[in-house]
C-alpha cells in the first residue's frame, strides 16, 4: 500500500479532484466508451481498441483521454461513445469507424451524422446526447456518472463528488444525525417492499449487540430486470459508499455484497473498486483516519431466484442452502450469524451519498409525497427503445413507455406492462395516466418491484404470461414450506391446461384461491407473491381467461394448440389461412377460393376489402413483410371469375322452417347463406334497391366493383336464399307481420346514419355527411362536389369520400383529422393510395366551426396537440388555445362515425344500448325478444366487414339451433391441402410487386385501383407463407 | 463460423493434482462453512461439475457432513452434480421456433448424439438440452452451441454443425 493515497479530510479529496480535473482540461477530447455488460457483449473492447489504435495513428494519444464509462442506458443501441466536451452521442459503432471518427470528427471537428442517434420518430439523426428524447425526459441522479465519468477510476469518481458525503458524515454527523437525515429524505428501499430506509436503520442503530453487519442484495433475479447490474458495474463507488454510510450509522464494521452468479462482470469491477478504496484508506481499520473500521466482502450466489429474499440470501451468505425463514426475527434483531443486520439493495445505497452530500430537503425535492427521489427502470419488452432509465417518482406510466421508451414497435398497439417481476402484476392501457410510485403501483394491484419494466403489445397473451411467471416461481420455489411448493405447482397446471384448450369452468375460482392461500400461509415474500401474476391478469384481463376457457380461443395468437395458425386465429371469421396460402402455392387457385369460401361467401370481396387482421399476425413480418394474404385471396378469386364456370353449392334438403333477415349487407347476407345451406327457407328484406348494405353503396367503384359485389351475391342467392329489394321494414311490411311469417327473425341493419360532429354551421348548403354522399353517388343520385373539398376523419369513409370527390371532379381535397397519421383507422395502403392522388392530409386538426352565410366557405379549425392518453392507450387529443384559422371550401365532407336506428321495433320492446345498438345475449346473439336475432354493427356499432360476417355465421349456428338443428354449418366436402415437405432454408424477400393503375388515370374515374397479382408473383407470394399451421 | 471450446483444459491433469488443488481452496477460505459456495464454485472450475467423491472428501476436509455439501450443491442451479459435455447445444423451444419445427430438429438431434434431452452423451463431447425463447425468433428454429447462436436450423445442417465442433 502507498501511504500517501491515504485520504484524510474533505481538502485531501479536494486535492484529488483539482488533479484529477487539471489533468482532464489538459486533454482536448474526452472519449468515454459505454462499457455497460449490453455494449460489452455488442463488442465495445474491440471498438475501443480501433479507436486506440487511430489515435495512436494520427499522434492523437496524448491530446485524448479514452475511457470506459458505465451503461448509458441505450442497451440495443452498443457499442456507443460519448465524446466530450461537445456531447456527442455516437451510436451502434464498428471498429471500421474509429478512423473515421479521429479524422473527421476529432481532427476535422465535423460530426459523422451517420453515426448518430437516429430518431424514428421524428426521422432525424440527433447529433448531441442531451437532445435525444430518450435522455431528455430522464432526471439521472444515481445513474449521473454513467456516460460522464469512468467506472474504474476512484480519482474520476473523487473529481466528482465522491467520497464526499463519507467525509461529511464522519466529520460533520453524528451517527443519530445520519439516520435522521435519512429519515427526513424519504428514502424508500428500491428493492422492491419499500420499506422507508431510515427507518430500517434507525431498527439497526437501536439493536442490542456489539457485532452488527450491512449487506447489499445484489441477487437482481426478476426476468428482464438489470438495473443494480447497471448500478455495480457502472458506479461501484457509489455503492461502496452508501455501503460504508450505513455502517457508520447503525455501528456495523462489515459488510456483505451478495451478488448473483451471472453477473461476474460486476463482481470483477467491485473487487476492484474495493481494492481502490482499500488503497486511498476509504475501507479499512481507520476509514479517513477516523477510528470508524469497516470492510466489505463479496459473496457470489450460486443461481436460485429465492436468495433475493432477504431470510434466504442470509443463509447463502453463510455458505448454506438458500431457504427462507419466518420473520419474525427480523434481520435487524438477528440477520447474518444471528447478528444485527441491516439489508437494501444496490440502488438504495447508490442514493444514500446524494443524500447526506445535498441533504434530505433536496433529495425530498423530487419525486411525490409518499415516494421521494428517483427510480431507476429497466425498460424491455415490445418498445422501441430498452434499457436504464431514471425517471422521478411519480412520472406518468405512459410518459415511460411512450415519451421514453418510444411506444411500441412496428405499429403494434400497446397492452400491458408488467412490473415488480414474478412477485408483482400488471399495468394496462387504463392506467398510462397513472403515476409510477410505491403507493399509486399498490392501489392498481402491482409492485414497484426492483424496477423491471416489460412492455408488451397486442400479440401477448396475458394467460401465457401468467403461466410463464408461475412456470419460473414454480421452478424457482426452493421446496421447503407447503403452500409454495405445491400450490405453485397446481397453479401452473392449471394455467398449462387453460393455454392447450383443455380450461375448465371453474379454473378461474381454483386459480384466485390457490393464489390467495399462498399469500396467507407461504413462508416468504415468493411464495407470498407468488400468485399475484395471476390475480393481476385476471383483474385485468379476465375476459382472455374466459375466452381460453369457453370459446377456446386466444386473441393474441400466442397459445399454439388452440389454432391452426396465428393468421387463422386473427381472421374473425377463422378461414383457414395457411390452407389457401398453399393452395395457390400449389396453382390450385379454384380449391383455394373453395377453402375461403367454406368459411366466407365473399373471397372476391374481402380480398380487396377486408382490413385483414391476419396479416398483423403474420410472422412472416418478424423476418421481412408480412405475406400479403389478402391480395393473395383477391388473386384466387379474380382467377376463379374469369377462367371458370360458376358452381352450385351443396345444399341440404328443404327445411319447414322459413327464416326472415332484414339487411343484405354482410352479415345479413352471410348468415342467410349459410342457413340457406342447411335446408331452410331464407327470406332477405333490404331497403334499398340493391343489395350489399354498406358494401354497395358505402364502398366507391374503385375499391370494390358492383360487377364482383353482385356476383358473389348472385352465388348466396343460387344457393336458395330470396332476397327482397326496395321493401323497408315497418313501412312496406311491419316487423309484427314479419315475425308472424317466419320462424326466426334475424336483425343486421347495420348503422347507416351518420354521427353529426356537433359543430356551429353543420346545417349550411355543402356540407354533406360522408356516408350520405357515398350512398348517394352510389346510388347514382345527382351529387354537386365542389372545387375545394374538407373531409373531416381518419377512416375509410373518410377516405372513400375524399378520394370520391377527387374523381368526380374536385381540385383539391383536404384531409382534416384531430390526431396523427399513423392513429389513422384507415388502412395504411388506403391513405399512401389517396397521398398518391394529390389528396394532402392534415393532422392534429379539428373543426370547430363551418362558416359561411347560405353556403359553405370554410372550416374554422383549431391546432390540437397530444397530450395524455385516453381509456383505448390512444394519446388524447385537445386544442391549444389561440391556435385557430380558417381552411377556406366550398364543400366539407365530415365523415367521423354512424349510428343506428330501428324505426320499425318500439324502443321499449326491445333492449338497446345507450349507443342505441342493440343488446343481444353474447352467445346466442338473440335479443330479448323471443326468435329475434341480430348481428353485425347494428349490435357492435360501426365496424368493419369480417366481424359482420363472422357474426353472420355464428348467427346461423345460433338459430339453426334455437330451430332445432345441431348447429353444425354445411360448409361443403373437405378440401385437402397440401403439407410442406421441404426443409430448405427461409431466404428474406420482400412482398412480390401487385399491378395498380397508375396515378393519373385512376384519379380521373372510377375504375379499380389494384389490378392484382400476376400468376407467377401470386404463387412466389403464397411460398412466403411460413406454414405456422405444421406441427 | 467458428465455435468457443470450453475453457476449461484440465484433461491432463491427473486425480491428484487436482484433488491437491481442491486442498488449496478450502485452505485459502481456512475451511470456513460460510466459504462453502465459493469453494464450490471454484472447484466446479477444475472437475466442470461436482462429482460425489470431490463432495466426500470437501466434507472431511472442512469437516461438515457429507449430506450439508450435497445439500448445498443440489439447491443452486449453478452446480451440476452430472458431467457436462464439452459442448452444450440447446434447442429453442420458443414458440416461433417450435412452429417452424424445432421438435423435429431436437429429434434429430437426439437420433444423431444417441442421447436423451437434458444428458450428456458418453463421450462427454456434447450436452443436449431444450430452452426457453432465445429471442431469435426471425431466424427460427435456432439453435445455440455454447452459448452461440445458429440461425435457421435445418435437419441437413445439423451434421455440419456437429463437425463443426469437432
Amino acid at each position: 500500500m502507498v501511504m500517501s493515497h491515504v485520504v484524510t479530510s474533505k481538502d485531501g479529496l479536494e486535492q484529488i479532484a483539482a488533479r484529477f480535473n487539471a489533468r482532464q482540461k489538459e486533454a482536448k477530447y474526452h472519449l468515454l466508451v459505454c462499457a455497460g455488460a449490453g455494449c460489452v457483449s455488442s463488442g465495445c473492447h474491440a471498438v475501443k481498441n480501433a479507436l486506440l489504435a487511430a489515435l495512436e495513428e494520427h499522434g492523437l494519444a496524448d491530446q485524448v483521454t479514452v475511457c470506459e464509462t458505465g451503461c448509458i442506458g441505450t442497451c440495443d443501441l452498443g457499442p456507443s461513445l460519448v465524446v466530450q466536451p461537445d456531447g456527442v452521442f455516437y451510436t451502434k459503432l464498428k471498429a471500421a469507424d474509429m478512423g473515421r471518427i479521429v479524422t473527421q470528427h476529432l481532427l476535422g471537428g465535423s460530426i459523422i451524422e451517420k453515426l448518430c442517434y437516429f430518431d424514428k420518430e421524428k426521422d432525424e439523426r440527433v447529433k448531441h446526447l442531451v437532445d435525444i428524447e430518450f435522455f431528455k425526459r430522464q432526471t439521472r441522479l444515481v445513474t449521473g456518472r454513467c456516460g460522464y465519468m469512468p467506472f474504474d477510476s476512484i480519482e474520476g469518481y473523487i473529481a466528482s463528488e465522491g467520497y464526499f458525503a463519507l467525509a461529511k458524515a464522519l466529520s460533520e454527523m453524528s451517527r443519530e444525525d445520519v439516520i435522521d437525515e435519512m429519515k427526513r429524505s424519504g428514502l424508500r428501499g428500491r428493492g422492491g417492499g419499500g420499506f422507508p430506509t431510515g427507518v430500517k436503520w434507525e431498527a439497526g442503530y437501536k439493536a442490542a449487540g456489539e457485532q452488527k453487519y450491512v449487506v447489499c442484495n445484489a441477487d437482481e433475479g426478476d426476468p428482464g430486470a438489470f438495473m443494480d447490474r447497471s448500478l455495480l458495474e457502472g458506479d461501484p463507488h457509489a455503492i461502496i459508499e452508501g455501503l460504508l454510510i450505513a455502517g457508520y450509522a447503525i455501528g456495523a464494521d462489515r459488510a456483505f455484497v451478495y451478488v448473483r452468479a451471472e453477473y461476474p462482470l460486476a463482481v470483477e469491477r467491485l473487487q476492484k473498486a474495493i481494492g481502490q478504496a482499500r488503497e486511498y484508506g476509504f475501507l479499512g481499520d481507520q476509514v479517513m483516519g477516523t477510528d470508524f473500521r469497516f470492510d466489505i466482502e463479496i459473496r457470489i450466489g450460486a443461481g436460485a431466484f429465492v436468495c433475493g429474499e432477504e431470510t434466504a440470501l442470509m443463509a447463502s451468505i453463510e455458505g448454506k442452502r438458500g431457504e427462507p425463514r419466518q420473520k419474525p426475527p427480523f434481520p435487524f434483531e438477528a440477520g447474518v450469524y444471528g447478528k444485527p443486520t441491516i439489508i437494501n439493495n444496490v440502488e438504495t445505497y447508490a442514493n444514500v451519498p446524494l443524500i447526506i452530500l445535498k441533504s434530505a430537503e433536496w433529495y425530498a425535492g423530487f419525486g411525490t409525497p409518499g415516494s421521494k427521489g428517483t427510480k431507476v427502470f429497466a425498460l424491455a419488452g415490445d418498445v422501441q427503445n430498452t434499457g436504464i432509465v431514471e425517471v422521478p417518482m411519480g412520472m406518468p406510466f405512459g410518459e415511460i413507455i411512450y415519451d421514453i421508451g418510444g411506444g411500441p414497435q412496428k405499429g403494434k398497439r400497446f397492452k400491458a406492462a408488467q412490473t415488480g417481476g414474478p412477485s408483482g402484476g400488471c399495468l394496462t392501457r387504463e392506467h398510462l395516466n397513472a403515476p409510477v410510485d410505491f403507493d399509486s403501483l399498490r392501489s392498481l394491484g402491482t409492485i414497484m418491484g426492483s424496477g423491471g419494466l416489460i412492455a408488451m403489445d397486442e400479440d401477448t397473451c396475458m394467460v401465457d404470461v401468467a403461466r410463464f411467471f408461475m412456470e419460473f416461481v414454480q421452478d424457482e420455489s426452493c421446496g421447503k414450506c407447503v403452500p409454495c411448493r405445491i400450490g405453485t405447482r397446481r397453479m401452473l397446471e392449471i394455467l398449462e391446461r387453460i393455454t392447450k384448450g383443455q380450461g375448465r369452468e371453474s379454473d378461474i375460482e381454483v386459480l384466485q384461491e390457490l393464489a390467495i392461500t399462498c399469500r396467507e400461509t407461504a413462508t416468504c415474500g415468493l411464495g407470498q407473491t407468488a400468485g399475484n401474476p395471476v390475480l393481476s391478469t385476471l383483474r385485468y384481463f379476465r375476459d382472455e381467461y374466459e375466452e381460453h376457457i369457453r370459446h377456446k380461443h386466444c386473441r393474441a395468437g400466442v397459445c399454439t394448440e388452440l389454432m391452426v395458425s396465428p393468421c387463422q386465429n386473427a381472421c374473425p371469421a377463422g378461414v383457414n389461412v395457411p390452407g389457401y396460402v398453399a393452395l395457390i402455392a400449389a396453382g390450385r387457385p379454384r380449391d383455394a377460393y373453395n377453402l375461403v369460401r367454406k368459411e366466407n361467401p365473399f373471397p372476391a370481396i374481402c380480398g380487396r376489402i377486408c382490413t385483414h387482421p391476419c396479416e398483423s399476425k403474420c410472422r412472416r413480418a418478424q423476418l421481412d413483410d408480412p405475406v400479403a394474404i389478402c391480395d393473395l385471396k383477391r388473386y384466387a378469386a379474380d382467377y376463379v371469375f374469369e377462367n371458370e364456370e360458376p358452381y352450385m353449392d351443396l345444399v341440404f334438403p328443404k327445411k319447414p322452417e322459413s327464416v326472415g333477415i332484414i339487411g343484405a349487407g354482410p352479415a345479413g347476407l352471410t348468415c342467410s347463406y349459410y342457413l340457406a345451406r342447411l335446408g331452410y327457407d331464407v327470406t332477405v328484406y333490404e331497403t334499398q334497391p340493391i343489395a350489399g348494405g354498406i358494401l354497395a353503396y358505402g364502398i366507391p367503384e374503385y375499391r370494390l366493383p358492383k360487377k364482383i359485389l353482385a356476383k358473389e351475391i348472385r352465388m348466396i342467392e343460387q344457393a336458395g336464399v330470396t332476397i327482397q329489394t326496395g321493401v323497408e321494414v315497418g313501412k312496406d311490411v311491419t316487423f309484427k307481420k314479419l315475425r308472424a311469417k317466419h320462424n326466426a327473425i334475424f336483425i343486421a341493419t347495420g348503422t347507416q346514419f351518420p354521427n353529426t360532429i356537433d359543430v356551429p354551421g353543420e346545417e349550411l348548403e355543402g356540407v354533406y355527411h360522408g356516408l350520405d354522399f357515398l350512398r348517394d353517388v352510389s346510388l347514382g343520385k345527382p351529387v354537386q362536389v365542389g372545387k375545394n373539398v374538407v373531409v373531416i376523419g381518419g377512416g375509410s369513409t373518410a377516405f372513400d369520400a375524399a378520394r370520391t370527390a377527387l374523381r368526380l371532379g374536385a381540385d383539391k381535397v383536404t384531409v382534416l383529422y384531430r390526431r396523427l397519421i399513423e392513429d389513422m383507422p384507415a388502412d395504411e395502403r388506403e391513405i399512401q393510395e389517396a397521398l398518391d392522388e394529390g389528396i394532402e392530409i392534415r393532422q392534429l386538426m379539428a373543426p370547430v366551426a363551418f362558416v359561411g352565410k347560405k353556403t359553405v366557405s370554410g372550416v374554422r379549425c383549431v391546432r390540437m396537440e397530444l397530450r395524455g392518453f385516453d381509456d383505448s392507450g390512444r394519446r388524447k387529443p385537445r386544442p391549444v388555445e389561440g391556435l385557430e384559422f380558417v381552411i377556406s371550401a366550398d364543400m366539407v365532407i365530415p365523415a367521423v362515425s354512424q349510428h343506428s336506428d330501428l324505426p320499425f321495433i318500439s324502443k321499449d320492446e326491445v333492449e338497446v344500448t345507450k349507443w342505441g345498438t342493440l343488446r343481444v345475449d353474447a352467445d346466442s346473439m338473440m335479443t330479448n325478444m323471443r326468435g329475434v336475432f341480430a348481428g353485425g354493427d347494428v349490435v357492435r356499432g360501426p365496424d368493419v366487414a369480417i366481424t359482420a360476417i363472422a357474426d353472420g355465421k355464428q348467427a346461423a349456428v345460433a338459430i339453426d339451433k334455437f330451430l332445432g338443428g345441431p348447429g353444425t354449418l354445411n360448409t361443403g366436402e373437405p378440401i385437402e391441402i397440401p403439407m410442406p415437405t421441404d426443409e430448405k432454408e427461409v431466404v428474406e424477400h420482400e412482398r412480390f410487386p401487385l399491378r395498380l393503375r397508375d396515378v393519373d388515370t385512376r384519379k380521373t374515374s372510377f375504375s379499380e385501383v389494384v389490378i392484382g397479382f400476376h400468376k407467377l408473383n401470386a404463387i412466389a407470394e403464397a411460398m412466403r407463407c411460413l406454414r405456422c399451421d405444421r406441427r | 463460423m467458428e465455435l468457443h471450446t470450453p475453457t476449461c483444459q484440465c484433461g491432463e491433469e491427473t486425480e491428484e493434482a487436482r484433488r491437491a488443488r481442491v486442498a488449496e481452496i478450502i485452505d485459502e477460505f481456512h475451511a470456513q462453512p460460510d466459504n462453502l459456495i465459493q469453494i464450490l464454485h471454484l472447484v466446479q472450475g477444475i472437475y466442470g461439475y461436482l462429482p460425489l467423491d470431490v463432495q466426500q472428501f470437501i466434507a472431511e476436509r472442512m469437516d461438515l457432513p457429507l449430506s450439508e455439501i450435497y445439500g448445498v450443491s443440489t439447491f443452486y442451479s449453478f452446480f451440476s452434480t452430472e458431467p457436462r459435455g464439452e459442448y452444450t447445444i440447446r434447442v429453442c423451444m420458443g414458440t416461433a421456433c417450435y412452429v417452424r419445427g424445432s421438435t423435429k430438429i431436437l429429434k434429430r438431434l437426439s437420433e444423431m448424439l444417441d442421447v436423451a434431452v437434458g444428458s450428456t452423451t458418453k463421450d462427454r463431447k456434447f450436452t443436449l438440452e431444450v430452452m426457453r425463447c432465445m429471442g431469435a425468433c426471425g431466424l427460427a428454429p435456432a439453435v445455440s452451441v455454447n452459448g452461440e447462436v445458429i440461425p435457421q436450423v435445418n435437419p441437413d445442417k445439423l451434421n455440419r454443425i456437429l463437425e463443426m465442433c469437432s
